[in-house]
């Protein structure tokens, strides 16, 4: 792609000593940068001196210096030109005049269309869900059209289904959170009440029946919200899923537009998945092909683990490690639960008469704490204690919150635990996890 | 010293005194109740019957004819007080007064159920207006509607002369149901201030003893404010569903947890989607999305209409073709086996389907694939398509226990159920404390300690205690039993109701 307006100022050691590099942007174009991942790597800042600019939805102020910390890939739009510096040694830094941006907004526009009639008309408004394999910007277009519903005062609702790579909470969860505010720079949404259920593993094909009861069980939450705050009804509802879009992952995508009732369907960049969709939801749901990005970057496996391990030390310590100071105490194996969601599949043969496979997948199965806890990180369910009655429903029960397993003495029958309130736990039913934290920085 | 129930001149009666041979005769009568015999249930109009029965009905006139001869040293003697309803003792009491009677401001009184009972059994002697009172005279002045009554005198006549200690009931004595929760220590075993018994309001509403003006007017005042109390509580009755109502508004709202729209917005409920016309919902021929995959796409977008989009930002059309050059038609990598099943795939489309190209949006749509799963699992239609189904769906295993508590539809309820929220009724009360005949020897009246049961007296003509009557009195009387003495014109049968759970074989 050809950089042009690039303007390398002169060494320029202004105020942080960094270099300073300033691109003046024509109309319609976005600055695409990347910061080179790993440790000890320079953050890079930007800030825009003149005109307008948006980073995924969000719009940016001038003379603000926004730091992007290493492993971030940022693209800086704008709709009229502007200009802007950046600070420091970014990995690659290119101005590109290929962007969708014309068309995500395009699709911004038809869905607040479709607002103002169910505003009109007292309905609901348009549930969108988007989807596309891994790697096309999924996240990053549901980020854009929420940013862009709540800067034309809408209360759109996010529903993230991303087990692997969840916007909202730490990873193996699914959750809903309503949107009041764009997305910050830097930081993404801020996360506030989100509702959180617990699933327990990165990829939804470890147990595709919990996935499709919690994408239910959201759902209905939503919905009922829906039918008391008229605000959020019109907002309707942007869902982002996983990348895995064939066999049962297929299969979960459209059981899910069948619970959400999803309006309108925006396929990234998957042909394929845009036909069978087509064939395979009523025509009364719209299905959309986007193209994705040509600025998105495929994540490495390494990339996904560290993206992950990221959004656990974020839920503990803040952001970038800096605003939260979590607690770490001992829990006696006595005082807690611990149970582990899906037993292991048993033939049929052996069921009683009947029975069915998926009673096994949502079954709990107690877990005794021992040595291999250690580094788990445990769900604390919101279930009421010493509710025999709840005991069923703590599948579908939302999550108060997270802990982390740091170390295990069986002789005195204790953990160690991070958590992010002081003792005690407020409940004592814990759900495990697959998902691995060591607390190393 | 006689009784007699025809009345003469009063100086004749309390002065008579029987000669040697009379006060013989009478000691050496007879003292046998005559026996009643079998029923005769049909009347068969033979003389013999006849006679039999006026024989039976004269035995009993005489014995209630008879002349009771008691020795005068014997008899205590005392006064009616008919303000207060209340008699008082003119001479020391007797044996009886382990069990019986009161004292206060230094005289000794019995109540008159008690009074009556003593001068049936011979130990009392009542004068009124210094005129002594025959047995029927008692009946009359001491039994009234508002106090005791006929039917609780003989309830309480026949425990007596059984042996049993029995006492009037007082409510205010039994501790509530919230000193009841917090166990304490009951107020009348703290020190000694009430360890005279004392008289209890019930069941005889009475004024105070000896009544001065002021005192009549403080009554009357508690009286008063008594008054628009219970008023307050009639008048407090009818709201009540419509506090209700708020509260189940209230717990509605409770339940959403996220909420933070104003609540009159949440008035104006949509209508059910789609439901007004027969058209879809969104007419997406007129919303333009920039569909790359749609074959009547146009080349560039339309232009937007400024008021979609955020504030400052204006955008101009874009060609759609360019984009489709560099959409992803990749083939992907797929096995022997997944072509296969995408071809046989390929072929079905839902859409192609009438039933559903007539769904206008989810809810029918979901509608219709029930009807469908229901068709294919071969359920009958008749069952399960209706309001009312069955209690459980066989294809759902459940453990057995859970089976017997979903079938079980009558659930099983205790007795005290729900009965601290019930009010008393007026017409239902509990009359009498009673004590076992064997206390007696160690009976304190200041400190009675437990009754054994507690008596509710019902006429056998009167109506039936129904299920919230026996619910309150129970929950009054906390853990002693509550026994329903029925009055059957002077014979009394006792019938009480006891809580009992039904046994389940079924263990988890």
């Amino acid at each position: 792609m050809a950089a042009e307006g690039v303007e390398k100022t002169s060494e320029d050691a202004s105020s942080s000593g960094k270099v300073c590099t300033r691109f003046d942007l024509e109309k319609e174009t976005e600055l695409r940068f990347e910061v080179e991942a790993g440790e000890a790597v320079d953050q890079v800042d930007l800030e825009l001196q003149t005109g307008m600019a948006e980073v995924f939805g969000s719009e940016l102020n001038r003379n603000k210096k926004y730091t992007f910390g290493p492993g971030s890939k940022i693209a800086v739009f704008t709709w009229q030109g502007c200009s802007v510096n950046l600070y420091g040694k970014p990995e690659v830094a290119y101005v590109s005049k290929d962007t969708p941006m014309l068309l995500y907004l395009n699709t911004h526009a038809a869905l607040e269309q479709m607002r103002k009639q169910a505003e009109r008309e007292n309905e609901r408004g348009p549930r969108v869900m988007v989807v596309g394999p891994t790697d096309v910007g999924k996240s990053t277009v549901c980020r854009m059209l929420l940013s862009y519903a709540v800067r034309v005062g809408r209360r759109p609702t996010l529903v993230e289904l991303d087990v692997g790579q969840s916007g909202v909470s730490v990873p193996g969860t699914v959750s809903a959170l309503c949107i009041e505010r764009p997305a910050d720079v830097e930081e993404s949404f801020s996360v506030q009440a989100p509702l959180v259920y617990h699933f327990g593993s990165t990829t939804p094909g470890t147990n595709i029946k919990l996935y499709n009861k919690l994408t239910s069980c959201l759902a209905e939450v939503f919905s009922q919200r829906c039918e008391v705050n008229r605000k959020a009804s019109v907002g309707g509802c942007i869902i982002n899923t996983c990348g895995w879009v064939k066999g049962s992952g297929y299969q979960a995508l459209v059981h899910c537009a069948s619970t959400f009732q999803v309006d309108v369907v925006l396929v990234l960049d998957h042909e394929r998945l845009y036909n069978e969709l087509k064939r395979d939801l009523p025509h009364f749901v719209r299905v959309v092909l986007l193209p994705k990005s040509g600025g998105v970057v495929e994540r490495s496996k390494e990339c996904r683990r560290d993206a992950r391990d990221e959004k656990i030390r974020e839920y503990f310590y803040g952001f970038r490690g800096l605003s939260f100071f979590p607690f770490s105490f001992e829990v006696r194996f006595s005082d807690v639960r611990i149970y582990k969601i899906g037993a292991p599949s048993i033939p049929d043969s052996c069921l009683p008469l009947g029975m069915s496979q998926d009673d096994t997948q949502l079954k709990l199965v107690p877990v005794t704490p021992g040595r291999d806890l250690t580094y788990h990180v445990l769900s604390v369910s919101s279930v009421e204690d010493g509710d025999e009655d709840a005991r069923k429903s703590i599948v579908e029960s939302p999550v108060c919150g997270f802990i982390v397993v740091t170390n295990v003495d069986t002789q005195t029958q204790v953990m160690k635990v991070l958590s992010p309130a002081p003792r005690p736990l407020p409940r004592h039913t814990l759900l495990i996890m697959d998902i691995r934290f060591m607390d190393m920085k | 010293m006689a009784d007699k129930n025809k009345t003469g001149s009063a100086d004749n009666f309390y002065n008579e005194i029987l000669s040697p041979c009379e006060l013989f005769a009478a000691r050496s009568r007879s003292h046998k109740i005559p026996a009643r015999g079998q029923k005769d249930f049909y009347p068969d109009d033979s003389e013999e019957q006849r006679q039999r029965l006026q024989q039976s009905l004269d035995e009993h006139w005489n014995l209630i004819a008879e002349e009771r001869v008691e020795r005068l040293g014997n008899l205590v003697k005392a006064t009616w007080v008919p303000s207060d309803r209340i008699v008082e003792l003119q001479t020391p009491a007797g044996k009886f007064w382990q069990t019986m009677g009161f004292s206060a401001e230094g005289k000794q009184y019995l109540l008159p159920e008690e009074a009556l009972y003593l001068m049936e059994c011979g130990n009392l002697l009542v004068l009124h207006q210094d005129l002594p009172l025959s047995i029927q005279d008692g009946y009359e002045m001491f039994l009234s509607s508002d106090g005791v009554s006929l039917q609780q005198y003989q309830v309480f006549g026949h425990l007596k002369r059984l042996g049993y200690v029995v006492h009037r009931f007082d409510p205010s004595s039994e501790p509530s149901s919230y000193v009841r929760q917090l166990n304490l220590p009951q107020s009348r075993e703290r020190g000694g201030r009430q360890l005279k018994r004392k008289r209890s309001p019930s069941p005889t509403p009475t004024c105070s003893h000896t009544k001065t003006p002021g005192e009549s007017l403080a009554e009357n005042m508690e009286d008063d404010d008594k008054l628009p109390e219970s008023h307050l509580m009639t008048s407090a009755e009818p709201p009540d569903p419509q506090t209700a109502s708020q509260r189940s508004a209230g717990e509605g709202q409770a339940r959403t947890w996220w909420m933070m729209d104003a609540p009159e917005l949440e008035v104006d409920k949509r209508s059910s989607p789609g439901s007004p016309s027969g058209r879809l919902r969104w007419n997406f021929s007129t919303i333009p999305f920039p569909d790359l995959g749609s074959t009547s796409r146009p080349r560039c977008t339309v232009p937007v209409d400024p008021s979609l989009l955020p504030r400052d930002v204006t955008v101009g059309v874009c060609d759609l073709d360019s984009w489709m050059r560099k959409i992803n038609l990749r083939k992907v990598k797929m096995s022997l086996k997944e072509q296969q099943r995408e071809k046989r795939r390929r072929r079905w489309d839902v859409n192609k389907d009438r039933e559903v190209q007539r769904c206008r949006n989810w809810a029918e749509y979901h509608e219709l694939l029930a009807r469908r799963q229901a068709k294919r699992q071969g359920r009958p239609a008749h069952l399960w398509n209706r309001k009312v189904k069955p209690l459980h769906d066989p294809t759902q295993p459940i453990s057995t226990s859970e089976l017997l508590d979903k079938i079980s539809v009558v659930k099983s309820t205790n007795l005290l159920e729900g009965a601290s929220r019930l009010k008393g009724s007026e017409e239902w009360r509990i009359c009498f404390n009673v004590y076992q005949p064997d206390s007696v020897a160690d009976f304190k009246k200041s400190n009675p300690g437990k009754p054994y049961s507690r008596m509710c007296v019902c006429s056998f003509d009167g109506p039936v205690p129904d299920l919230r009557v026996i619910k309150q009195l129970a929950f009054q009387s906390g853990d002693v039993l509550v026994v329903y003495a029925v009055v059957d014109h002077g014979d009394i049968s006792f019938y009480t109701f006891k809580d009992f759970q039904l046994p389940r074989d079924v263990y988890t």
